[in-house]
């Protein structure tokens, strides 16, 4: 029992992080980046490389990756989305088809095969009697940190802020003398970031695999249409939900069967309450 | 617009060439053209509801499969005759896929999309654990019947199939429920400003489409003889149709069936020369560069063309 | 006389903004009236709310003595209220003559499947507003915006109202197009349609209406005619207090 509270509540610290990535793009540029799986994707596949593969060691190669995250991040909206921008529709079909195509590269570049990896911290470490890997305690320690700097960015910093008042009203911060195009690059940037330092763990929690990029993708969906959009608040409590729900499916029923509650959860909210919990407007 | 006589005669020259194609061409080619014509299939389906309404849809593997699991596991395992299960697997398709995606019909688009593409996944790995003993698990279920036997007949039969599928979508769409169809996809809100349950006529649209995503699925599964959750429940056959629909041309009924053959042959002649996932790629980037400078596809391309040799052929003026 | 329509004690915030509180007026078959405000008062969250756009807080929408709140837009549409837009919202991708066709669609998919199209009947809607029939074919993107105007009019015709709420239906308009407008509301008039018009152009509103409602901050401030409620010193600090 214990272990299931333990361990829902690292996975949801992961999977907060995965969403709040998703959304800021979502909340900024009004567009959906179906691409988006592929940071995390990307962050775990050069963490890999650059630990198991070059042996360098592990706080470059992390930044090395968070930094990967930016470039992908930063090139899919300046080379792709930038021109399709004010067709949403175009956006979501020419991030899938940019997603696909990473995922063939991956393949042709590292074999179908999905691979472990190995945890950034080994061991394990005892917390009220429950075994829990210091991997994923750092992973949830992280994802909280982040989120936090994350947090103080927005509301602190004359960028953060120009990037909330582009998220509320892009004709407003228009005037108020913001260039959306600038904050919308930043936010792509800021956002691969995210996915990747998010990727680096999730490819430790589960394995590094050329398809891995859909399932994050699909949780990171699953906080929003729960939580509601434009909120911070209704997202964590989302992604503890989901986090908490999933590990206990994983731990008493079947570990195969993990996606299956929160399908059934955006189901049920999509009849239910169409607005999530705390959201603010529908999709 | 060109006058309804005039596209008639494109069809029946359609039907023609390719009733006359197996004459001059190899039983290799026509084993290419056959998954051609299945892929026409997938693609009007897809078509006929995200083309049209907008609502991109990710999870017509979804419909397929389900189409094609339902046809499978009743021949394999009852021995039920085929005029039976395939029947029975395109009503399975409908109130499935009804079930699964009218809550998220009836919000925007772009949870549609979404959600659909969760479902895609979440039957992925389902289909590999839940009753395994039914549905074969990893390995699916094969040895199954098929229909005919040999190139020449499933040539004919894909063939037929298509060309009535995309002949009855024809003139569905040409009637003012394509006119409302098309105006969602431009301004839903107006549309039901306009007096105009846009609800039901998502619903119906997307009734068409599983209609016609369960005919392709049940008759591909009994020409393929086998089923397996990897090749359906998969990114990249999603992405095969949607392709396929989107480079010939979204949102018309010719566009797919073009982009599913140009698609269908480009696969065909980058196969000797890029093993494996590298196809995929290569053919993603071409796929996704077209994309970007011509997102209304092919048919929108070649539009213009057809215009101007029809005017050339008659003399007449074009309403 | 019975009212077309009645609004009781509508309230809507949004997210601590208290976009419409308490309202209620009433509108007679047949009357023109004006909807009157400075920017944010709420005129346009009126006309989202008749039309469902957003659901009210609290209170109810009567038309034609039937309560309505809970009705899709569709229904409403069906029973017979239309709106034009602040910004004209034309469907793209079709023509001039296929946007009226749209207005004209049954909400019936048998019908929409066997039935042909009336393009006659598209033709006279037209010319009713003033299209040629060479501007029938047009794109909307070739029009301009006191054509777009028509073209919205055009559409909500097609649709055969009682009520027509027209957002803003002067903004941005010659003052020809303005008189062209002007001219055929007028003559529908005659037809025994209802409006209600939300206008900051007055002098062009001022022949128009029978009666005018000026609203501040989501309340009524006054009614009377476009006289009493213009000269009032009340109305007159809400405006100009801006």
């Amino acid at each position: 029992m214990g272990q299931i509270i333990i361990q829902g509540f690292l996975l949801s610290g992961l999977y907060a992080l995965i969403a709040v990535g998703f959304t800021m793009i979502f909340s900024v540029g009004r567009v959906l980046n179906l691409a988006y799986g592929v940071y995390i994707m990307l962050g775990g596949y050069v963490y890999f490389v650059a630990v198991q593969m070059m042996s360098l060691p592990k706080v470059p190669s992390f930044l090395f990756a968070a930094l990967a995250g930016v470039i992908f991040g930063l090139l899919t909206y300046q080379l792709l989305v930038k021109r399709l921008q004010s067709d949403p529709i175009a956006v979501e079909i020419s991030t899938l088809i940019l997603a696909v195509v990473m995922q063939a590269t991956i393949i042709v570049i590292f074999s179908p095969a999905p691979r472990s990896m190995w945890p950034l911290v080994p061991g394990v470490i005892y917390i009220y009697d429950v075994g829990v890997l210091k991997n994923i305690l750092l992973a949830t320690v992280v994802s909280w940190v982040v989120l936090g700097g994350l947090m103080i960015f927005v509301r602190k910093t004359h960028t953060g802020r120009a990037i909330r008042a582009v998220s509320m009203d892009t004709k407003g911060a228009v005037i108020c003398g913001i260039d959306p195009q600038r904050i919308n690059l930043i936010t792509w940037g800021l956002s691969g970031a995210l996915g990747a330092i998010a990727g680096v763990f999730f490819a430790t929690y589960t394995q590094l695999d050329p398809g891995m990029w859909v399932f994050p993708l699909i949780t990171a969906v699953a906080v929003v249409i729960v939580g509601g959009i434009g909120s911070i608040v209704g997202s964590l409590i989302a992604a503890h939900i989901i986090g908490f729900m999933e590990t206990i499916t994983t731990t008493l029923i079947a570990a195969e069967l993990r996606g299956v509650f929160t399908m059934l959860l955006i189901i049920f909210v999509l009849v239910v309450a169409p607005k999530g919990l705390f959201g603010k407007a529908e999709l | 617009m060109i006058r309804f006589l005039d596209q008639i005669r494109w069809w029946l020259l359609f039907a023609a060439v390719m009733c006359l194609l197996p004459l001059v061409v190899s039983t290799g080619t026509l084993r290419i053209f056959i998954f051609a014509n299945f892929l026409a299939i997938f693609a009007m389906s897809w078509d006929i509801l995200s083309g049209r309404t907008g609502y991109i849809s990710f999870g017509h593997p979804f419909l397929i499969g389900i189409a094609g699991y339902t046809t499978a596991m009743l021949t394999y395992h009852l021995d039920w005759p085929l005029y039976s299960t395939i029947p029975l697997a395109v009503v399975m398709t409908m109130i499935g896929g009804t079930l699964f995606f009218l809550p998220a019909l009836r919000t925007r688009g772009t949870y549609f999309a979404l959600v659909t593409l969760a479902f895609m996944e979440l039957m992925y790995h389902s289909m590999q654990v839940v009753q395994p003993k039914l549905t074969g698990g990893t390995r699916g279920l094969s040895g199954l019947p098929t229909v005919v036997y040999g190139a020449l007949p499933n040539y004919y039969l894909s063939f037929a199939v298509m060309f009535i599928i995309a002949v009855g979508l024809w003139l569905l769409i040409r009637t003012r429920l394509g006119i409302a169809l098309n105006a969602i996809r431009m301004d839903e809100d107006a549309v039901r400003s306009s007096g105009l349950n846009t609800t039901r006529l998502k619903l119906f649209a997307f009734m068409i489409s599983a209609m016609v995503a369960g005919i392709g699925g049940a008759l591909y599964t009994h020409y393929l003889g086998s089923i397996a959750p990897r090749g359906i429940f998969e990114i990249n056959f999603l992405f095969t149709i949607l392709v396929a629909a989107l480079l010939g041309g979204a949102g018309s009924i010719v566009g797919p069936i073009i982009g599913a053959f140009f698609l269908t042959f480009l696969l065909e002649l980058l196969r000797p020369y890029i093993p494996g996932a590298g196809r995929y790629l290569i053919y993603g980037v071409i796929a996704l560069v077209l994309y970007y400078y011509a997102p209304k596809g092919i048919y929108s391309l070649i539009q213009p063309l057809r215009i101007r040799l029809s005017r050339s052929s008659r003399g007449a003026q074009i309403d | 006389m019975t009212d077309l329509l009645a609004v009781q004690d509508l309230s809507k915030t949004f997210g601590g903004l208290s976009a419409v509180k308490n309202l209620s007026f009433c509108v007679s078959e047949g009357e023109t009236v004006g909807l009157i405000g400075p920017n944010g008062a709420g005129k346009t969250t009126i006309f989202n709310l008749i039309m469902n756009e957003f659901r009210p807080d609290s209170g109810e929408i009567f038309f034609k003595g039937e309560a309505i709140s809970r009705y899709p837009t569709h229904e409403r549409v069906k029973l017979g209220i239309a709106r034009t837009y602040q910004v004209p919202r034309p469907f793209s991708e079709m023509t001039v003559g296929e946007n009226i066709r749209v207005g004209l669609l049954p909400d019936n998919l048998w019908k929409m499947v066997t039935e042909e199209t009336d393009e006659a009947l598209e033709i006279e809607i037209g010319r009713s507003v003033g299209f040629d029939d060479h501007q029938i074919a047009q794109q909307p993107s070739e029009l301009a915006m006191g054509d777009l105007r028509r073209l919205e009019l055009a559409r909500t015709l097609a649709i055969q109202p009682s009520l027509l709420l027209l957002d803003e239906v002067f903004a941005g308009l010659t003052l020809g197009e303005i008189d062209q407008i002007s001219e055929l509301l007028v003559e529908r008039k005659k037809y025994g349609l209802t409006y209600v018009m939300v206008s900051h152009d007055l002098r062009s509103m001022a022949p128009l209406v029978d009666r005018v409602i000026a609203v501040s901050f989501g309340e009524i401030i006054t009614e009377g005619t476009f006289d009493e409620v213009v000269n009032n010193k009340i109305v007159q600090e809400a405006y100009l207090g801006q």
